[in-house]
């Protein structure tokens, strides 16, 4: 199987405080890996250092092979490495159908002609209508996304993100604040994502987790605490600690 | 070299009136974050009333400095309540730009109505003609004290803004406008002050400065990016970084004007284009002092 | 200030991003209309032809800043840098070598795209108060340079003596202004339907991405600054063109062609007739030159305080401009409001 994600001795330092340390993990095509961790364990600090959102003070990541360490964002995202935003960030004033549009022309470059009808680019119709077929979006194509309920922005979301089709796809909390009768369309949604696309989510929703994950990477204080299946982390007693405190501690 | 020093001189001295003009300005797009393009019009406007009290009215300098920065300041804080508070925020430039300069409209048209297009002077009290001593050399008395007055205007912003409450909640409110509201911090009241001090800044330098930037009703257009450059230069809401942008460019146009007068300007607007290139932020980044 | 990346998202009152599902730029019946409507002013006011002619080129002027102000969400008060150097591109061209009205055009609007190109790429970093600044002192330079170059320029005198051939080797340009008017309109037009197609373009599309959050435009792959150079550039074009329009209709080129004031002035007549849909570019400047030229204020402080209530007024009561007004009672506002 293709490693495609390879992270190695990834570190930040604000200043004094060391937000992420010595953290190392790969992975491989087809993997479905969450990322849990108590609040302010540097799972989002980890995210942003893998995507390039701020440079590490050490480390090395690499994608599909290629040494992404020095490479701004916007280069990252056309190497094929796709985040969502825990909170949804989209365009308010464009239709649904519209950010599809944009993803795909962005994906295939074509976004600098100037002349050309976006309705009449080639296979983009065709693409668009799938990609919102595939995410039940296909009645909101021409609704502004301002108007949208929020459920349907986080699958649009997801939507966009299929649509760079991403060789490693990181989804941030992407049923945060989704109301629980709309959150059904997510998980389905998520459940369908491609087989050889390598998947990292982070969640707190431990149902969410392990309905999804075969592989679990437990992160605190920075640090990777540790990996493996469902079943291996649940038993493990130091993940307990860190969810729960140990008897000893005095509070 | 004489020109050199009288350079220097003329230089600090437009610095300083620049200073003192701008430094309002930068507040109150640090903290309100709001462009002023009416803030020209507000120096214009101390400097007229002091034209008036000084020659019509008969008052001495010092108190038609006073009347002058007094009248102004009430006159505009009305704007404040009423104008200014709806474009606050960085989200509202454009409404900022265009509300701005359509007061900046009215008021020279309002200038020119009640005051006619000629230049206008302010008589300078005895105590400020001639020069002073300084060792060897010898300054104008007005310059001398035009620099003394930013000096002390730099001095006593520290203070204010160091020392005082007043000072210590404007620049938490600028550092953190939620947090400072969630301590309690009165934001309006601070805004309707720091507008006030910033306005009365200008109205005062406005009138030290009629030497230096001669009023006409066309003041207000033909300054206002001088004191936009300064507050670009310095960074918004830094103190220091307005003084030392005020400086630095009054220096720079006052000897670009003696040394290369043919292209003095050319010079000046080549220079914040490689400045702000170089440092969009501003010399100093810092939105506190 | 703040970069383009940090920008916030919000765009504020005066360019609200267009809410809804049906886009409401120029739609295709826009353009026929606008000629339909050119062509009439043509027979029913024969006596005001100078002025319609002005105010077709300024129109085209007006439509490059709603392209970089309503379309990439660029506050600039340096527009004319653009037009000024068009028109002295063609003015010189024409007065030395080659006075063709489609070259003079074509030099017009390669001068303006080049100065939006090369100060695009070093000014367009910057956002808020910098960028605004940035722009005025081109604007500044591009004007002292046609001060001091007088032997090219005629300095503070202006450059006189354009005298365009007959257009298509046709058409003389005759001192009732006939031809002037009829081709500025023409030229008018082909501009419109050319800002249409870029708007409609991949490339408008992802301009207005970048106008309404370029972070997210980064998310995806794409270079804000990048798509704002272009776009700058290409606004310089049709700038550069209207201002070798004014230059062929008008026959001079003064220095406050390419002044803070004409600026400023473009900025008013677009929000008046409201940013992002191109054809609030033509009515804003319509409506402004128009209701100038009935008042005929001889003393330009009375026009002064009248445009400053004006602009006053625009910002408090009727910040979508005109059209707001005309779609609100047109009812074409549907339910959906997105909301910025």
């Amino acid at each position: 199987m293709t490693v495609l994600l390879e992270v190695e001795g990834l570190a930040k330092n604000f200043g004094g405080l060391q937000v992420a340390s010595d953290i190392s993990m790969t992975l491989k095509a087809g993997d479905r890996c969450a990322l849990i961790g108590p609040n302010g364990a540097g799972k989002t600090t980890f995210v942003n250092l893998v995507t390039g959102v701020i440079p590490p003070s050490a480390g090395t990541i690499r994608l599909d092979g290629r040494d992404v360490t020095k490479l701004p964002s916007a280069e990252r995202v056309r190497l094929g490495l796709i985040r969502s935003f825990q909170v949804a960030r989209l365009f308010k004033s464009m239709t649904v159908r519209e950010h599809l549009e944009l993803a795909v022309l962005q994906r295939d470059r074509r976004t600098f002609r100037l002349f050309a009808n976006v309705a009449k680019v080639a296979g983009l119709a065709d693409e668009v209508a799938e990609l919102l077929g595939t995410m039940g979006l296909t009645h909101v194509a021409h609704t502004a996304v301002g108007s949208l309920a929020y459920g349907q922005q986080r699958l649009l979301e997801i939507a966009l993100a299929l649509a760079m089709k991403p060789k490693v796809l990181i989804l941030d909390e992407p049923a945060a604040g989704v109301p629980h009768s709309e959150s059904q369309r997510i998980l389905d949604a998520i459940d369908r994502l491609p087989k050889d696309l390598a998947v990292l989510m982070i969640e707190h929703d431990m149902d969410l987790v392990f309905r999804f994950a075969r592989t679990i990477v437990v992160l605190a204080q920075g640090r990777l605490l540790c990996s493996g299946t469902a079943k291996e982390i649940v038993a493990d007693p130091r993940v307990r600690e860190v969810y729960l405190g140990s008897r000893t501690n005095a509070h | 070299m004489e020109t050199m020093f009288g350079i220097a001189v003329d230089g600090v001295a437009y610095g300083m009136i620049l200073f003192i003009i701008s430094v309002g300005l930068s507040v109150t797009l640090g903290l309100m974050r709001v462009v002023n393009l009416a803030h020209g019009a507000f120096a214009m406007v101390g400097g007229y009333v002091a034209s008036y009290a000084a020659q019509s009215a008969g008052l001495p300098y010092g108190v038609a400095l006073v009347v002058a920065v007094a009248l102004t300041v009430l006159a505009t804080l009305p704007l404040e309540r009423l104008l200014y508070r709806r474009i606050y925020g960085s989200a509202n430039e454009l409404a900022q730009v265009l509300l701005t300069i359509g007061l900046t409209f009215v008021i020279v048209a309002g200038i020119n109505y009640l005051f006619g297009p000629t230049l206008k002077r302010i008589p300078l009290p005895e105590l400020l003609t001639g020069t002073v001593e300084l060792g060897p050399k010898a300054i104008p008395t007005h310059r001398a004290f035009v620099i003394g007055a930013g000096a002390a205007t730099l001095l006593g912003l520290w203070w204010l803004l160091e020392r005082t409450d007043f000072g210590i909640r404007l620049r938490a409110a600028v550092d953190d406008p939620a947090m400072a509201a969630a301590l309690g911090i009165r934001t309006e009241r601070l805004y309707l002050a720091t507008f006030a001090l910033g306005t009365g800044l200008a109205a005062l330098g406005g009138v030290l400065g009629a030497e230096l930037l001669p009023l006409e009703p066309y003041y207000a257009i033909r300054y206002i990016v001088l004191f936009l450059a300064v507050v670009a230069v310095g960074g918004a809401g830094s103190i220091f970084g307005s003084a030392a942008a005020a400086l630095a460019l009054g220096i720079v146009d006052t000897a670009g004007k003696y040394l290369i007068p043919n292209f003095g300007e050319f010079f000046f607007y080549a220079a914040l284009i490689l400045i702000l290139f170089r440092w969009p932020h501003g010399f100093f980044k810092g939105r506190t002092a | 200030m703040t970069s383009v990346a940090e920008r916030d998202g919000k765009a504020g009152t005066m360019t609200r991003p267009i809410p809804l599902g049906k886009r409401r730029d120029l739609d295709w019946i826009g353009i026929p209309l606008i000629a339909a409507v050119g062509l009439a002013a043509y027979w029913l006011l024969p006596d005001d032809l100078a002025l319609l002619t002005r105010i077709a080129a300024s129109a085209l002027f007006v439509l490059s800043l709603d392209l970089v102000l309503g379309y990439g969400g660029i506050a600039t008060l340096g527009q004319a840098a653009m037009f000024g150097t068009g028109a002295y591109a063609a003015g010189i061209v024409a007065v030395n070598w080659n006075n063709d009205p489609f070259a003079m055009l074509a030099v017009g609007g390669l001068a303006g795209g080049l100065l939006a190109l090369v100060t695009g790429a070093l000014i367009l970093h910057a956002r808020g108060l910098t960028l605004l600044m940035l722009t005025i002192a081109v604007g500044q330079i591009v004007q002292e340079v046609a001060n001091k170059a007088r032997d090219w320029t005629g300095g503070s005198d202006g450059l006189s003596g354009i005298d365009p051939a007959p257009v298509l080797g046709m058409f003389r340009f005759d001192m009732f202004g006939h031809t002037s008017y009829l081709f500025a309109l023409a030229v008018l037009v082909v501009g419109l339907v050319v800002a249409r197609r870029i708007v409609r373009s991949p490339f408008g599309l992802a301009c207005r991405g970048v106008k309404e959050d370029p972070l997210r435009v980064s998310a995806i792959g794409g270079s804000p600054k990048a798509y704002l150079v272009v776009l700058y550039a290409v606004a310089g074009v049709f700038a550069g063109v209207a201002g070798a329009l004014t230059a062929v209709t008008s026959g001079i080129v003064g220095l406050d062609s390419a002044g803070f004031s004409w600026s400023a002035e473009a900025l008013v007549m677009l929000v008046l007739g409201g940013t992002g849909r191109l054809y609030g570019a033509v009515i804003g400047t319509a409506a402004f030159m128009g209701v100038h030229h009935i008042l005929a204020a001889n003393d330009p402080y009375h026009w002064m305080a009248f445009i400053g209530l004006f602009l006053i007024g625009i910002v408090l009561f009727l910040p979508g401009g005109i059209v707001s007004v005309a779609e609100r009672l047109g009812g074409l506002r549907r339910g959906k409001e997105g909301g910025a």
